[in-house]
């Protein structure tokens, strides 16, 4: 309890006295009026007195009665002083340029000149990246992708090859919050997790927060990758797309009225199953085999304090064979969103949020048929407040509340020899309640403290289930509609602090504690779009993550390189396992399956990274361990979880050898995946079973590869640039196991083999892309 | 499901290439492995205990000839079950006593005592199977023809029911080609529906053989037939009903048999 008294006094300190005004506006990019998040504003005459905008470009600075400049700065822009006469509260909107020079190649290197936010900025552990940074680097089929970017950075790993989902310092791929809008989107791949379902050419940026997770993000217990689609231009009209093998994009944006309202409008399509049209066979030219995104967004400005906004996303991916079997899935995402300025220090956004998950398979068609379907579906409500109290202090705080329905599988169709089984569906409410506050304490020092409140309601109508130890069904009961099933609630306390050494070093500090409610359960390691989603229950008690990190950040040569190292360490309550042969689709006892223990997780991560220069790029290195404990496994000895990759190395290097030409590279190494294997073997039935000793007791070999990407910038017509795009996706052709097999040897059976399967050798690729603006 | 999923993977697949490699792995302590049937149509039991061995030898598995095996009967009745050699042991005769629980004890030469339970279901009869062709594509192959298992789901009660296919005289009887299946879709109905182990010609005789099998036996072959997948969420040993840490399993088991010469 001591604890929240220090939040509480914390918060009471913050004090107002003085004459004073108030400066506030918007800060927008020039070029296509798009709102800039997190651009700082800096006082010249006062050192250390500042502000930065939230996320909807809103800034506001108090000071006292004078005469000031102001200098706006953000990355890839150009700073910009503006004097100003304080003696009333005003208005200033400001237009940032981008410099000329950068525009047309540099879009990798673009960096504003002083550049050490990274020093002085109280968060910690955020990796945030915009599209733009990231166009050169090769990706599998050429498609860039912000997600398979993000794992390279340290602490966050890719699930590996044909493998949805990523694993951050050691926490479970569910344990990720993947917002877009605001929305929360359940599944984030396309083709079995090939291709993440963020369009670039439809995103603004991304921000990853590994820990010190700011108190407004709630609901998963590892992390939140907060992705924010474009607006659109407000300015002009500009189109911009892109041809590859695999698929293809185009982008359309404009103003709907100049500088009040625009609208931006990305489709993306996989058209692959355009070429199996050719085929000869028939069952292969009626496969259906696609992706498709279609992302929208409009804004529009009411008038000087209120703006609206509209954005959706809607992507599915099809596949099927003939009228053999269909397999589809997909999210559908909206959000309507409204920012009000209040006054001149407060700030108001209230959203409105829907987010749908379903897949749905069927097999045979006609009176042979049977289907498959499941779904998440959310609708949430969430108010939030920025207050600019003071130059020192940037309070946020909110409410929100959303509402699941969870449709864990429903088998239906006309086969006379299938019952249809429809599994029940079921309701929760979660809610959440935030109160935070950025806050500098002199020049040195600043920090960001918050509590967050959350609670689940499971709700009827509906049935709760009782198991004995053994995982048996003891007990069935009945709920109406409405009665409280189960409530869990907790207070989530969150703190992150930077204390700047000098204008190149400081170290930070982060905690915090992390309800999740929501539980991915998969018949498999490699996840799939038909892992089921489970609300907490009176079995599935609620993961509680608690993680406290330390980092030590060094610039060097004027900024040109930033290192830093940062060690955490993360306690993961109730965490979730399965029982032996667990059943997880189509299973109303599904609980019944499921075991529970602990996990902790710990690791350093290491990072250097160049941001000027004709080369550029960053060297990761993650020394970590992630392990777990659960009674029914292995009698309650500790095993390492599979993502547990004892190293893990990245190395991103981007060359512009000129105006035209511009090379990359990315190479990864890591520890193979911790893994089952057999420890000997039996004959039942006259067939051979792997004997297994202990969980997770081996390793996959250790992964590597290098990927090469070369662009060619062509020609610029007027407002026209385009380019062309080769990559090379594992360039030495290493065959990185995806699985490895134990069996019978296919010329002998009376000998066991272990057999690997890699799925991909060398990859190469070729993407247009262009833009008109 | 996780049967499309690898099917959609073979997309994947046709840049990707498969090698035997070396993987060092631990040799564990030897454990008894009694696998154990009560054939109760046939009136036969038959066990056969061997041992786990090292996962790369090449060696048929060690056997054990030396142990006591007995059955008892619900009532408490034990027999004898003799040793026929090379780990087999076997009892003719034994008349069987539908919807009773039987134990099989078995005494290893450690003293180690093994025992397990099995009830014993009655048959469900088969019905007459019938042809369908298919014709030749992707996953038929060359085309042929497939047989449609048929039979009525005993209502309101809880089946398992396992079923295995042959061909001229000859049924593929293995761990992977035993199809078990639970009644929960299907309780109380006409079930009918293609079984795909075998692709019969004309002319060819199709054998299909439909058991009536324990609750935990079923929930063993289910495991086991998932035991060397590579993804599995929560990969270990199929949950035996021997006792002692025991492998294998103890199946009663009833059968009705059906035969189709195909036109």
């Amino acid at each position: 309890m001591r604890f929240y008294f220090l939040f509480l006094s914390l918060f009471l300190s913050i004090g107002v006295f003085g004459q004073k005004y108030t400066i506030s506006g918007y800060v927008k990019d020039i070029t296509n009026g798009e709102d800039i998040y997190g651009a700082i504003i800096k006082v010249k005459e006062l050192e250390n007195v500042g502000n930065k905008t939230n996320a909807y470009g809103f800034y506001s600075i108090t000071l006292d009665q004078g005469t000031y400049t102001l200098i706006y700065r953000s990355t890839g822009f150009e700073t910009q002083e503006m004097s100003v006469v304080l003696n009333e509260d005003q208005s200033i909107n400001i237009e940032l340029t981008v410099p000329k020079d950068v525009l047309l190649i540099e879009e990798v290197v673009i960096s504003a000149e002083k550049e050490n936010d990274n020093i002085t900025s109280a968060e910690m552990n955020i990796t945030k990246f915009d599209p733009k940074d990231i166009e050169t680097i090769p990706v599998i089929f050429g498609e860039k992708d912000i997600m398979k970017t993000l794992q390279l950075t340290p602490g966050v790993k890719g699930a590996g090859e044909g493998n949805a989902g990523f694993f951050v310092r050691g926490g479970g791929a569910d344990q990720n919050l993947i917002l877009l809008d605001e929305a929360p989107v359940y599944n984030a791949s396309h083709l079995l997790g090939f291709f993440s379902v963020f369009n670039s050419d439809a995103i603004k940026d991304v921000s990853l927060f590994k820990s010190g997770i700011p108190a407004e993000y709630g609901g998963r217990a590892s992390s939140v990758m907060d992705v924010k689609m474009r607006d659109g231009n407000l300015k002009k009209f500009g189109m911009s797309g892109g041809i590859g093998l695999i698929s293809s994009r185009l982008t359309l944006e404009a103003p709907i009225v100049k500088d009040k309202g625009s609208f931006i409008l990305s489709g993306r399509r996989s058209y692959a199953d355009i070429f199996l049209k050719a085929s000869n066979d028939p069952d292969i030219r009626n496969t259906t085999l696609y992706f498709y995104d279609l992302n929208v967004k409009g804004n529009y400005k009411i008038s000087e304090k209120d703006r609206i906004f509209l954005s959706g996303y809607f992507g599915r991916d099809n596949f099927g064979f003939s009228d053999i079997f269909g397999f589809n899935w997909g999210n559908a995402t909206g959000t309507v969103r409204w920012n009000h300025v209040i006054n001149d220090k407060m700030f108001s956004n209230t959203s409105f949020v829907y987010s749908n998950f379903d897949y749905e398979f069927s097999v045979g068609s006609g009176d042979e048929g049977f289907g498959v379907k499941s779904s998440i579906q959310d609708f949430n409500l969430k108010q939030d407040f920025s207050y600019f109290i003071n130059t020192s202090n940037t309070m946020k705080f909110g409410v929100n509340a959303i509402h699941h329905t969870f449709r864990p599988g429903a088998l239906t169709g006309d086969n006379d020899s299938f019952n249809e089984v429809i599994l029940d569906p079921r309701y929760g409410v979660e809610l959440g309640a935030y109160i935070q506050n950025e806050q500098k304490l002199g020049a040195r020092f600043s920090m960001m403290y918050g509590l967050r409140y959350s609670g689940f309601n499971l709700m009827g109508e509906g049935k709760s289930y009782e198991f004995d130890e053994k995982g048996n069904t003891t007990a069935i009961n009945e709920h109406d509609r409405l009665e409280s099933i189960q409530y869990y609630q907790g207070f989530e306390p969150r703190f992150s602090m930077s204390y700047i050494l000098s204008e190149t070093n400081s170290i930070k500090l982060g905690y915090n504690r992390n309800y999740q409610y929501l539980h991915q359960l998969s018949n498999s390691t490699t996840s799939s779009p038909t892992d089921v989603w489970v609300p907490s229950s009176n079995i599935v008690k609620p993961q509680i993550a608690d993680q406290i990190a330390i980092g030590y950040y060094q610039n060097l040569k004027e900024n040109m390189f930033k290192t830093s190292v940062e060690v955490y360490y993360k306690n993961l309550q109730n965490q979730i396992d399965y029982r032996t042969g667990a059943q997880t689709v189509l299973n109303n006892e599904v609980e019944g399956e499921l075991v529970f223990g602990r996990g902790f997780a710990y690791g350093a991560e290491f990072l250097v990274e160049k941001k000027k220069g004709k080369l550029t790029g960053w060297i990761s290195y993650t020394l970590s361990r992630s392990l777990r404990q659960f009674d029914d496994i292995d009698e309650g000895s500790i095993f390492p979880a599979r993502q547990d990759r004892i190293h893990d190395i990245a190395v991103v290097l981007m060359y512009k050898l000129n105006e035209k030409l511009s090379l990359a590279t990315s190479w990864v190494y890591y520890t193979g995946d911790a893994v089952t294997f057999p420890s000997g073997k039996y004959e039942v039935n006259g067939e051979v079973l792997p004997y297994y000793t202990e969980r997770n007791g081996y390793r996959m070999p250790d992964y590597h590869r290098i990927d090469l990407g070369l662009t060619w910038y062509l020609k610029d017509k007027n407002k026209f640039t385009h380019n062309l795009n080769f990559s090379v996706y594992n360039g030495y052709a290493r065959e990185n196991a995806f699985t490895i097999t134990f069996g019978p040897d296919e010329d002998d059976p009376s000998k066991t083999v272990a057999t690997q399967t890699a799925l991909f050798k060398i990859v190469p690729s070729i993407t247009y892309n262009f833009n008109l603006k | 499901m996780k049967n499309i999923f690898q099917i959609l993977l073979i997309f994947a697949a046709l840049i990707s290439c498969q090698k035997e490699i070396d993987v060092d792995l631990n040799d564990a302590d030897p454990k008894v492995v009694i696998e154990a049937n009560y054939i109760g149509t046939d009136s036969l039991v038959r066990v056969r205990v061997t041992q786990t061995s090292s996962y790369f030898d090449s060696n048929p598995s060690p056997v054990i000839d030396n142990a006591e095996v007995s059955i008892i009967d619900q009532s408490g009745t034990p027999m004898d079950i003799p040793s026929t050699g090379n780990g087999y042991y076997e009892l003719a005769n034994y008349i069987p006593n539908y919807n009773t629980t039987y134990t099989l004890i078995v005494q290893a030469t450690d003293g180690t005592n093994y025992a397990a339970q099995c009830f014993l279901p009655s048959p469900v009869q088969l019905q007459p199977i019938v042809e369908q062709y298919f014709p030749p594509g992707l996953f038929s192959g060359d085309g042929g023809y497939v047989t449609l298992i048929r039979f009525n789901d005993p209502a309101d009660t809880v089946n398992f029911f396992g079923a295995i296919q042959g061909k001229n005289g000859i049924w593929e009887d293995s761990l992977s080609s035993l199809l078990v299946q639970d009644d929960v879709l299907t309780d109380g109905n006409f079930v009918e529906r293609p079984l795909f182990n075998i692709i019969y010609q004309s002319g060819d005789t199709a054998m299909m053989e439909l058991r009536s099998i324990d609750e935990r036996v079923y929930n063993y072959i289910t495991q086991a037939q998932g035991a060397d997948d590579p993804n599995s969420a929560a990969p270990g040993n199929p949950t035996s009903n021997w006792n002692n840490d025991a492998l294998g399993y103890f199946s009663a088991y009833s059968y009705s048999r059906q035969t189709l010469v195909i036109p």
